[in-house]
C-alpha cells in the first residue's frame, strides 16, 4: 500500500513539477516583454541582399523621420524568394500570434491569409489622393474579393525583361531593338551563336527562372492567353487557347536550344551577362542592382528590351505590406503602411531597389537611368489602350499558390528533357483543372 | 545461571539484530530517495515526450481523415479521401520511386564503403587516430553547408567537371544534378561521402570488440588477411551491420535539407524529390495540410515498417 502510495505521490509531483515548467516557459514566452513599448513595429521581410537591404533602410529611416517614438523592429529572413519567410508566417498565423506586418507580393500570394480571414482591411490607407496616383490595375490588385482594400504597394518591377552586354551584340552588330518577334530574336541567337564571342546566346538558372521565362513568353502569345491562362480556363486540352499554351511551350523549348545548363542561381545567370559569356538573360528588373553593383552603365555597357513579343506589356511584380488582425500594434503598423504608400517613402526605397514606385507622381530625378526608362515605358503603357499590365503568376500575384508551386517543376521536366513539349502543354492544362476551385479570382487586362 | 547466560546471549543477540535491522531499514530510506528522484525524471520526461511526440503524431493522423486546406484548421472528415487522392497521384508515385532507389543505391554502398575503411584502418597503421578523424569529419558537417559545397561543385564549370577535363577525362563530363536520369545517383553520391564515416566507426568499433583469442585461433588455424576477414571477422559483424543498415535506412527516408538545397527543391522537375521533400512543398507551399498528412502517416508507416522488426529482434535475442 505505501510503495503505491508512494508512487502515486510521485506521480502527482512530478505532473505538477511540469506544468509549472510549461506554464512559467510559456508565460515568459508569450507575455509582453519588458522593454516591449507601446509605440513599436514590427516587420517582416525577406530582402537581405546589399541593393535590397539598403532600400528596406531607406524606408525605414524615411518612417523614423516622421514617427521618431516608434522603434521599428525588421525581422528579416532570407531564402526561396520569400518561400521561407511565408512558411515562418504562416505558422504564426496558425498559431494565433501574427506578425505586425509583413512583406507580400499583391494577388494571390496574400489571399489565404485573407480566406482565413485574418486580414484587415485598410480602406483607411487608401485615401482618394492616394487612389488617384495609384494605376488602376495596381489598385485593383490590392483589393480583396469584397472590393475592400487589403494592401498598399510599395513598388513595381517589372518581369518581362531581357537584359543584354553592350560589347556582345555591338560585335555582332545586331540592333536589340529590332528584335520584337521570336523569329527574329531567334534568328538573332543562331547569328551570335555562329560568329559572336559569346558561349551560348541565351542562359537560365533554376526552376522559377525557367518558369519565369516561359510565363513571358506564354504572355507574348497575347494578353487574352495570358488573362485565360490566370483565369484559370485553359484546363484542358479542348480549351479555347490551349493552342497558344501548346505554341508557348514549342517557343520555351526553341530559347532553350540556345542555353547551356541550368545555373544554380539567377545572379549567376545575370553574371554572365556582365562577364559577356552569354548574350542574352530573361530576368526581372531586380537584375538591375547587379549591373549597378559591377558599376555597369545603362546604355553603355548594358541594356535592356521587352521580351520579344511583349513590347506593349507591362509585367508585375509588386511588393506590398498589409495588416493582419489581432496584431500587438496596429496603430504603428497604419503608420507604417501610410509612409509606405507616401511619395517620400517610395521616392527613398525605389532608386536603392531597381524598381519603380506605385505611384504616378514620383520625384523622377532621384532615380538612375534604367528606372526612368522603365517609369516612362510604365507610363506609355498605362495611358495607351492598346497596351496592357499583368501580374506575374511565378511571383505570386496572378494565380494561386498551389498553382505555382508545381508550374515551377512541370517547365523544369521540360527544361531536362523528361517530358516533351505537348506532354508540359497538358501538364500545365491539368493543373490548372486540378487547382480549379483555387482560382476565385477572375482578371480583366483590358484585353478583347 | 545458563538461562541468565542464554538470556544475555539472546539479549546481545537481539540487540545486534536491531542495530542490523536499523541499518537495512535506513539504507532501504536511502534507497526510496533516489528512487523519488529516479521516477519523478522518469516521469517528467514521459510526460513530455508522450505529448510532443506521440500526441502530435496521433494529431498528425487525425487530421489526415479531414479536409484541411488554407491557415484554418477544420475537422470535417473525409474518411481516406486523401490517401485515395495520394495513392492517384503520379508525383506521389515518382517520389515514392525516388525514395526507394535512392535507399537502394545509398544503403549498401555505405556499408561496403564503410567496411572498406574500417578493415584499412583495423590494420594497425601509423596515424591511425588521424585517418579515423578524415574519414569522420564529414560527418560532422552539417547538411546545409555540405549541400552547398556540393552544389558549386556539381555545377557545369564546378570543380568535378573541372577536374575531369584537366585529368583527360573530359568525355564525363555532365551535367551532375541538372540530367535528371543521374541527377539522384549524384545526391546519392554526395550522401555517401558523408556518410561513409560513421559507418566506417561503427565496424570498427565491431571488430575491435570480438575477443582477440577467436582471431588467434583463427591464425593458429592458419587463416589470414583476406580469408580471416572474410570467414572469420565479417560474420562476427552481423549486429552492427544491421544497426548500420537502420541507421541508413532512416536517414535515407528522411534525408530533406540536404536534396532540398543541393537540386534546387527536388528538381530537376521531381526527378530528385522523395516523399519529405513532397510532404514538405504540399504543406507549406499549396496549402494542403491535410494532404500532406496523409503522405507523412504513409512515411511514418514505412519507417515502422523497417524500425518495428528491428527492435522485435534485438528484445527477442536479449530475453
Amino acid at each position: 500500500m505505501k510503495a503505491k502510495q508512494q508512487t502515486a505521490l510521485f506521480i502527482i509531483i512530478a505532473i505538477v513539477s511540469t506544468a509549472a515548467v510549461a506554464v512559467g516557459v510559456t508565460y515568459v514566452v508569450l507575455a509582453p516583454t519588458p522593454g516591449k513599448e507601446a509605440n513599436a513595429v514590427e516587420i517582416y521581410h525577406w530582402w537581405t541582399s546589399g541593393g535590397e537591404a539598403a532600400a528596406i533602410n531607406a524606408l525605414v529611416d524615411e518612417f523614423s523621420s516622421q514617427y521618431p517614438n516608434t522603434t521599428v523592429q525588421q525581422v528579416q529572413i532570407a531564402g526561396g524568394a520569400g518561400f521561407e519567410m511565408r512558411v515562418k508566417i504562416k505558422t504564426l498565423m496558425i498559431a494565433g500570434d501574427p506578425p505586425d506586418t509583413f512583406q507580400v507580393h499583391a494577388g494571390y500570394e496574400w489571399k489565404l491569409f485573407y480566406d482565413a480571414g485574418l486580414l484587415s482591411n485598410i480602406d483607411n490607407i487608401w485615401t482618394d489622393n492616394l487612389k488617384s496616383v495609384i494605376p488602376d490595375v495596381i489598385e485593383d490588385i490590392n483589393k480583396g474579393p469584397d472590393g475592400h482594400y487589403y494592401s498598399v504597394p510599395v513598388n513595381i518591377h517589372r518581369s518581362n525583361v531581357v537584359w543584354y552586354n553592350y560589347a556582345v551584340l555591338n560585335n555582332t552588330g545586331i540592333d536589340p531593338s529590332t528584335l520584337t518577334t521570336w523569329d527574329k530574336f531567334f534568328q538573332a541567337c543562331d547569328w551570335i551563336e555562329g560568329n559572336g564571342t559569346a558561349t551560348h546566346a541565351v542562359n537560365i538558372g533554376p526552376q522559377w527562372t525557367q518558369a519565369h521565362a516561359f510565363e513571358q513568353i506564354l504572355a507574348s502569345q497575347g494578353i487574352d492567353v495570358y488573362q485565360a491562362w490566370i483565369n484559370g480556363e485553359i484546363d484542358s486540352t479542348s480549351a479555347t487557347y490551349y493552342s497558344d499554351l501548346l505554341a508557348a511551350c514549342g517557343i520555351y523549348n526553341d530559347l532553350l536550344g540556345y542555353t547551356g545548363t541550368p545555373l544554380g542561381s539567377w545572379d549567376d545567370a545575370t553574371a554572365e551577362i556582365i562577364t559577356g559569356d552569354v548574350a542574352f538573360n530573361i530576368m526581372g528588373d531586380w537584375a538591375n542592382g547587379e549591373f549597378y553593383q559591377s558599376n555597369y552603365n545603362y546604355t553603355r555597357d548594358y541594356g535592356t528590351m521587352a521580351v520579344p513579343g511583349t513590347n506593349n506589356m507591362y509585367g508585375l511584380v509588386i511588393d506590398c505590406f498589409e495588416k493582419p488582425k489581432n496584431i500587438d500594434h496596429p496603430t504603428s503598423v497604419d503608420h507604417w503602411l501610410s509612409v509606405v504608400a507616401s511619395k517620400d517613402g517610395q521616392d527613398a526605397f525605389n532608386p536603392l531597389k531597381g524598381s519603380i514606385a506605385a505611384r504616378t507622381d514620383a520625384n523622377l530625378s532621384k532615380y538612375g537611368a534604367y528606372q526612368t526608362a522603365a517609369i516612362q515605358d510604365f507610363n506609355a503603357i498605362d495611358a495607351s489602350a492598346t497596351s496592357y499590365m499583368y501580374p506575374s503568376v511565378v511571383h505570386g500575384s496572378g494565380a494561386p499558390e498551389a498553382f505555382n508551386t508545381d508550374l515551377a517543376p512541370i517547365i523544369g521536366e521540360l527544361t531536362s528533357g523528361s517530358a516533351s513539349v505537348s506532354e508540359t502543354a497538358q501538364a500545365i492544362a491539368t493543373l490548372a483543372q486540378t487547382y480549379s476551385s483555387d482560382f476565385t479570382r477572375t482578371w480583366d487586362l483590358g484585353g478583347s | 545461571m545458563i538461562i541468565n547466560e542464554n538470556l544475555s546471549e539472546i539479549n546481545d543477540f537481539n540487540s545486534k539484530k536491531k542495530v542490523i535491522i536499523l541499518l537495512k531499514r535506513f539504507a532501504k530510506a536511502s534507497f526510496q530517495r533516489d528512487s523519488l528522484i529516479i521516477r519523478l525524471i522518469f516521469i517528467t520526461a514521459c510526460i513530455l515526450v508522450a505529448y510532443f511526440v506521440y500526441y502530435f503524431i496521433i494529431w498528425n493522423i487525425y487530421f489526415s481523415f479531414t479536409d484541411w486546406i488554407g491557415l484554418i484548421q477544420t475537422s470535417n472528415f473525409v474518411g481516406f479521401a486523401n490517401y485515395l487522392k495520394m495513392l492517384n497521384d503520379p508525383i506521389f508515385w515518382k517520389s515514392f520511386q525516388n525514395s526507394l532507389i535512392f535507399m537502394v543505391v545509398f544503403i549498401p554502398v555505405s556499408i561496403i564503403i564503410g567496411l572498406i575503411l574500417a578493415i584499412f584502418i583495423d590494420q594497425k597503421i601509423r596515424f591511425e587516430g588521424s585517418f579515423r578523424m578524415f574519414y569522420l569529419l564529414p560527418y560532422a558537417l552539417s547538411f546545409v553547408v555540405t549541400a552547398y559545397l556540393w552544389k558549386w561543385m556539381f555545377v557545369d564549370d564546378g570543380v568535378i567537371n573541372t577536374i575531369l577535363d584537366l585529368l583527360g577525362f573530359g568525355f564525363l563530363r555532365n551535367a551532375w544534378i541538372s540530367n535528371p536520369n543521374i541527377a539522384l545517383y549524384s545526391v546519392s553520391a554526395a550522401l555517401i561521402w558523408q556518410f561513409s564515416g560513421y559507418i566506417m566507426l561503427i565496424f570498427l568499433a565491431a571488430m575491435r570488440s570480438i575477443p582477440t583469442s577467436h582471431i588467434m585461433a583463427a591464425q593458429v588455424d592458419g587463416a589470414s588477411g583476406f580469408k580471416l576477414y572474410t570467414r572469420v571477422i565479417i560474420p562476427q559483424i552481423k549486429t552492427s551491420t544491421f544497426t548500420a543498415f537502420v541507421i541508413l535506412m532512416v536517414f535515407a527516408l528522411k534525408a530533406f535539407d540536404f536534396i532540398w538545397i543541393l537540386t534546387d527543391e527536388g528538381g530537376p522537375g521531381w526527378a530528385t524529390s522523395i516523399l519529405p521533400i513532397m510532404m514538405y512543398k504540399v504543406a507549406f507551399k499549396s496549402n494542403r495540410f491535410a494532404y500532406s498528412a496523409a503522405i507523412a502517416t504513409t512515411l511514418l508507416f514505412l519507417v515502422m515498417m523497417i524500425v518495428i522488426p528491428y527492435l522485435y529482434i534485438t528484445y527477442r535475442k536479449k530475453s
